[in-house]
């Protein structure tokens, strides 16, 4: 026991407010070293492309602007929820069907809308490319040659077995709160495809991918939702069940044709947007606009060279040199060429 | 300077090569693997399949009683019968059932093993000193981190929900039936040796009937446990109450989340306040009256 007052524990005293010492004036002064405009805050919705983008922007915002940059993680609705609260400055990635309340907020001046950053992305029912070719060098033999669109799963349930209830074949839906997933219910319904499958939820984007990964690891046949820009469809070789074309909003939303490609936009909250000061960086985010090749080229690189974020970013600036001409000005882009050699 | 605030070095290790030996041993052993998922999916559909037998009004009436007897008062008895009324008009009655199912599952082969080891660990103090950290592991592990092998191995749904649970539930009967074996009086069981009985006899006879109320406290928490992994199994694609969370959650609709997340907690309180009804009574059998 430490008795109070004894010279040993005295002496620990003394250290101890010693260091408490030293380590507040070393910390104040690499504080004062901080010059700049402060900070800028992205949403991070947990997928790689949120994730890129946000390393190229907020580069960008560090080496042009002078900023300094970080990232909240969360779930795609509180991220949302963040941005319109002004917890959030930046969202590089708002897909704008999949929150409900998107629409609604924008309207209502919730939240500014800056730029598309892409709008060529697919997403819906994919299965592994073995199922409809096969795979010789895996030995996989095609399980499913005729299959072709959403349609055709019907004849196709005995592929995909559900092994919670016998005889009913398995969809892996959407992430449960996405607005796809009411659209994808609708279709599944639409088609009569309840008749003999079960639409299972897989309860989050980290089970989803687990399914696919797990199933296509063994050679399986497996039938489920997902989307691209990701890695997962960059890494591994799944085909996109063919629809009806898409007619208009009602019918997709309907479940009847297609999912469309969707807005992915760049939005930031009204706090950051109102500040004068942000006004350089508003510009440039408004002109941001890069496309699901691009992203998924750039998530490519990470995954085969197994690169962080920064790196890609770096690496992604410097092969799509174009891009910042796009984005800066003359001025600004020779900044940032600058800061990328 | 740097290195007093920067850690100065780093091991490297090969984070990719344990993603690919466990997604390696995975593909290999998927045969064993499918059946122990065939056989937990088969006891959580047995057991769901007993709930939902049992017609909706005689479970409110069991639920009467039990309340009305385990907790001493009639008027319990009403309450709890009038919330979990209110569960079935709120329209969760099926998700509620689904969710039970699992729970029940999980509870009980957290009771088969747990309560075993529970003995077991009471009767080495080295088999204790290994098995602590384990169970503290279990318990702060975050979930995620074991959930996605488990889904790897086990698939989407119930057999993982389960495993998952039970890892997160076993602990408390573990902790609790060695702590309540370890604090009877030294001299209750060197008696009880003393006049003869084998230790078998003496463990069946006279420690775990004085440390049952100790037990059933584990019991109780055990069961709690489980509950409070509801939403987090519906992630890995459980159905029931969990997954009507995470719909309404992941929308933003706040109504609808607080509206089922409140029959989660009318679930919880009744099946807590009956457990703790049996710990009570536990209790009076223990001290002999």
């Amino acid at each position: 026991m430490v008795i109070l007052g004894s010279k040993k524990s005295k002496l620990v005293l003394v250290f101890l407010t010693f260091t408490l010492l030293m380590s507040m004036v070393l910390s104040a002064c690499s504080g004062g070293q901080e010059t700049g405009r402060g900070k800028i805050v992205f949403a991070n919705a947990q997928w790689e492309s949120n994730m890129f983008h946000n390393a190229v922007a907020g580069r960008i915002a560090e080496e042009v602007f002078g900023y300094t940059w970080e990232e909240i993680p969360g779930s795609t609705a509180v991220m949302h929820e963040g941005l319109i609260n002004g917890e959030i400055d930046v969202h590089m990635e708002e897909w704008t069907d999949n929150i409900p309340q998107y629409q609604p907020d924008l309207d209502a001046g919730n939240l500014q809308e800056l730029s598309v950053n892409f709008a060529d992305n697919y997403q819906g029912l994919y299965v592994p490319r073995y199922v409809i070719e096969g795979d010789s060098d895996r030995g996989i033999e095609a399980s499913a040659p005729k299959l072709k669109s959403v349609k055709d799963l019907k004849d196709y349930a005995n592929i995909f077995p559900d092994d919670e209830e016998a005889g009913m074949g398995r969809i892996y839906g959407a992430i449960p709160g996405w607005e796809v997933d009411t659209i994808l219910q609708r279709k599944y319904k639409f088609l009569g495809l309840d008749e003999n499958y079960v639409y299972f939820s897989p309860g989050s984007d980290a089970a989803l991918q687990a399914a696919i990964i797990s199933a296509y690891d063994k050679g399986e046949p497996i039938v489920a939702y997902y989307w691209e820009p990701t890695w997962l469809l960059g890494l591994y070789d799944m085909v996109l069940l063919e629809d009806e074309a898409y007619v208009d909003d009602e019918s997709f939303k309907a479940g009847e044709t297609e999912l469309p490609a969707m807005n992915v936009t760049v939005a930031v909250s009204n706090k950051f947007y109102e500040n004068e000061d942000n006004k350089d960086m508003v510009d440039f985010l408004s002109k941001y606009e890069t496309s699901s090749e691009l992203t998924s080229e750039a998530l490519g690189f990470m995954q085969s060279n197994d690169a962080d974020y920064y790196e890609t970013a770096e690496w992604f600036l410097r092969e799509h040199d174009e891009l910042l001409d796009k984005w800066l000005s003359a001025e600004d882009a020779d900044k940032m060429r600058k800061a990328l050699d | 300077m740097d290195w007093i605030y920067n850690f100065p070095f780093k091991f490297p290790i090969d984070l990719k090569a344990i993603d690919d030996s466990v997604r390696a041993f995975s593909v290999k052993y998927s045969f064993f693997f499918n059946i122990i998922t065939k056989a937990l999916r088969n006891f959580v559909n047995i057991i769901y399949d007993v709930i939902t037998f049992v017609p909706w009004f005689l479970v409110v009436l069991l639920v009467f009683i039990a309340g009305w007897k385990l907790v001493g008062k009639i008027s319990k008895g009403f309450l709890y019968a009038g919330l979990l009324l209110l569960v079935g008009a709120l329209g969760y009655w099926d998700m509620m059932n689904e969710t039970l199912s699992i729970i029940i599952a999980s509870v009980i082969i957290s009771l088969l093993i747990g309560f075993p080891i529970g003995i077991l660990v009471s009767t080495s103090d080295r088999i204790d000193d290994i098995v602590r950290p384990i169970l503290d592991t279990m318990q702060t592990m975050p979930v995620f981190v074991y959930l996605i092998p488990a889904l790897l191995f086990f698939g989407l749904g119930k057999a993982p929900g389960v495993i998952a649970t039970t890892i997160y539930a076993i602990v408390p009967i573990i902790r609790l039936t060695n702590h309540g074996i370890r604090q009877i009086d030294k001299e209750v069981v060197e008696s009880s040796l003393a006049f003869g009985s084998t230790w078998l006899q003496s463990l069946v006879k006279v420690q775990i009937p004085q440390a049952m109320p100790t037990i059933m406290t584990g019991v109780n928490q055990t069961l709690m446990m489980a509950i409070s992994m509801v939403v987090t199994t519906s992630m890995i694609g459980v159905r029931g109450l969990g997954m009507e969370i995470i719909n309404g959650v992941n929308k933003i609709e706040i109504g609808r989340g607080i509206i089922s997340g409140t029959a989660i907690v009318i679930m919880a309180v009744i099946m807590d306040r009956l457990t703790q009804g049996l710990v009570k009574h536990s209790e009076v059998e223990s001290s002999g009256e």
